[in-house]
């Protein structure tokens, strides 16, 4: 076992985890944050996107150690029911959520391009949520909503 | 299972050489081993905190990448782009955006898949790897590391690479069962110094050909010192599908690689030289 420190969503942890866990599993398990899905669980899908440190990364490939000293984002304090981020208001708006598994992870590689570009083009976007799968929606309505939410601004 | 998280070299490959424990870079491939049972270590050694590893930067000589430098960083580096084009290029198509955040060039070399993005263009730059263990500090040219079994011995760290600044024009292609987050099937790296219309000397590697990837000296022999026109594609073309036939004997992938290799070499020329030739 060992000790490590962690700000998620702007709130401080100290944890004590085995060095194997896997940040998803210590998102979900430790800390109750049940947005963060797992999909395929081998890097390939995008369910389980979190942003570290500015960075979207795979949390089912993360070592929860790795991540000691570092600041994440998950879906939780991207936003919620009563103040919805830009992002997630798009999709709603959109239809760009069917059943809803890929959601999370999509509204963060999402918020994360809008981040550092606010008027991503086309291929931006789809270069930006290319690592995260969706088998319900054909992507099409994905890809507007982010563009909507580009055009709306920052919240 | 123990954890180590070193701020320095010297204590990274200190706790390597008094333990049995592994390097860990990114880990989009050994946690992943790990998740599966493959790969059980006994410790870690976790390089994320050693910012020396990190660096991307040009000497008067060479540009030199430390091995945590990740897909993400090079693939938005400039130094990058102008002066390893073929490694700047293969950075925008491997694996996600999420892997390339997380997955780092010096854990493409470490974990040696077959069809590491990585490592034709490093080949085809003429890169040479440091290499630090308890034994001393080694540099060694990227080829002859990938001729070694074991390709590193446990207590080896992979402190960086070096691409000596020879002025190569360089591009890379892949094939990939889709355009996104694919392993590549196939890959061809080109790295060429040019001068005047002639490509005086040429560097071809592959990759997802055989079990490492590797540079062909007979293609480098067969288009070096000619003028660089449709006839010298054609003929490069021709090559590399030989190249192909003899490396992949009777696998079942082989009647598919050397038709597809044809294509993808063909795409590797056009990322870095216009339609027909320089002449064009």
């Amino acid at each position: 076992m060992m000790d490590m420190k962690l700000v998620v969503n702007n709130k401080p942890y100290t944890l004590n985890i085995d060095p194997k866990e896997r940040l998803i599993d210590v998102l979900r398990n430790r800390l109750g944050l049940m947005g963060t899905k797992e999909g395929c669980g081998e890097g390939e899908c995008g369910a389980c996107t979190v942003i570290i440190d500015g960075k979207t990364v795979n949390s089912c490939l993360v070592l929860a150690a790795q991540a000691n000293g570092s600041e994440i984002t998950t879906i939780e304090g991207v936003g919620n029911r009563h103040k919805p981020h830009t992002v997630q208001k798009a999709f709603v708006e959109v239809g760009a959520v069917q059943c809803g598994f890929c959601t999370p992870g999509m509204v963060l590689s999402a918020k994360n391009l809008l981040d550092k570009n606010s008027q991503p083009s086309d291929d931006e976007i789809s270069v930006a949520m290319s690592g995260n799968l969706c088998r319900c929606t054909g992507y099409d309505k994905i890809l507007r909503a982010v563009k909507i939410a580009s055009q709306e601004g920052k919240q | 299972m123990k954890y180590f998280q070193p701020q320095s070299v010297r204590e990274a490959v200190e706790i390597a050489r008094t333990s049995e424990a592994d390097f860990l870079a990114g880990g989009t491939d050994l946690v992943l081993h790990m998740q599966t049972g493959k790969i059980q270590p006994i410790a870690l050694i976790d390089l994320g905190k050693i910012s020396e590893l990190k660096l991307i930067r040009k000497t008067p000589e060479y540009l030199e990448i430390g091995s945590m430098a990740t897909f993400a960083e090079l693939g938005q580096n400039e130094l990058i782009d102008k002066h390893a084009h073929a490694l700047w290029l293969a950075c925008q198509t491997m694996g996600s955006p999420q892997i390339r955040n997380q997955a780092t060039l010096g854990g493409n070399l470490g974990n040696c898949s077959p069809a590491a993005d990585g490592l034709p263009p490093l080949l085809a730059l003429g890169a040479e790897v440091e290499l630090i263990s308890g034994n001393g500090d080694e540099v060694v040219s990227l080829e002859r590391l990938l001729s070694r079994t074991p390709l590193l011995t446990q207590d080896t760290l992979i402190r960086g690479f070096r691409i000596p600044l020879k002025g190569l024009q360089s591009g890379f292609a892949k094939l990939g069962r889709r355009r996104a987050l694919a392993i590549a099937r196939l890959s061809v790296a080109v790295a060429i110094e040019i001068e005047g219309d002639l490509a005086t000397d040429v560097r071809v590697a592959l990759g997802a050909v055989g079990r490492r990837a590797f540079l062909s000296e007979s293609l480098a022999q067969e288009l070096s010192g000619q003028e660089i026109n449709e006839a010298w594609i054609e003929k490069g073309v021709e090559q590399v599908q030989r190249i192909v036939r003899e490396a992949l004997g009777a696998r079942a992938s082989a009647p598919y690689k050397r038709v597809a290799v044809a294509g993808v070499f063909r795409e590797a020329l056009a990322s870095f030289i216009p339609e027909g030739g320089l002449k064009a």
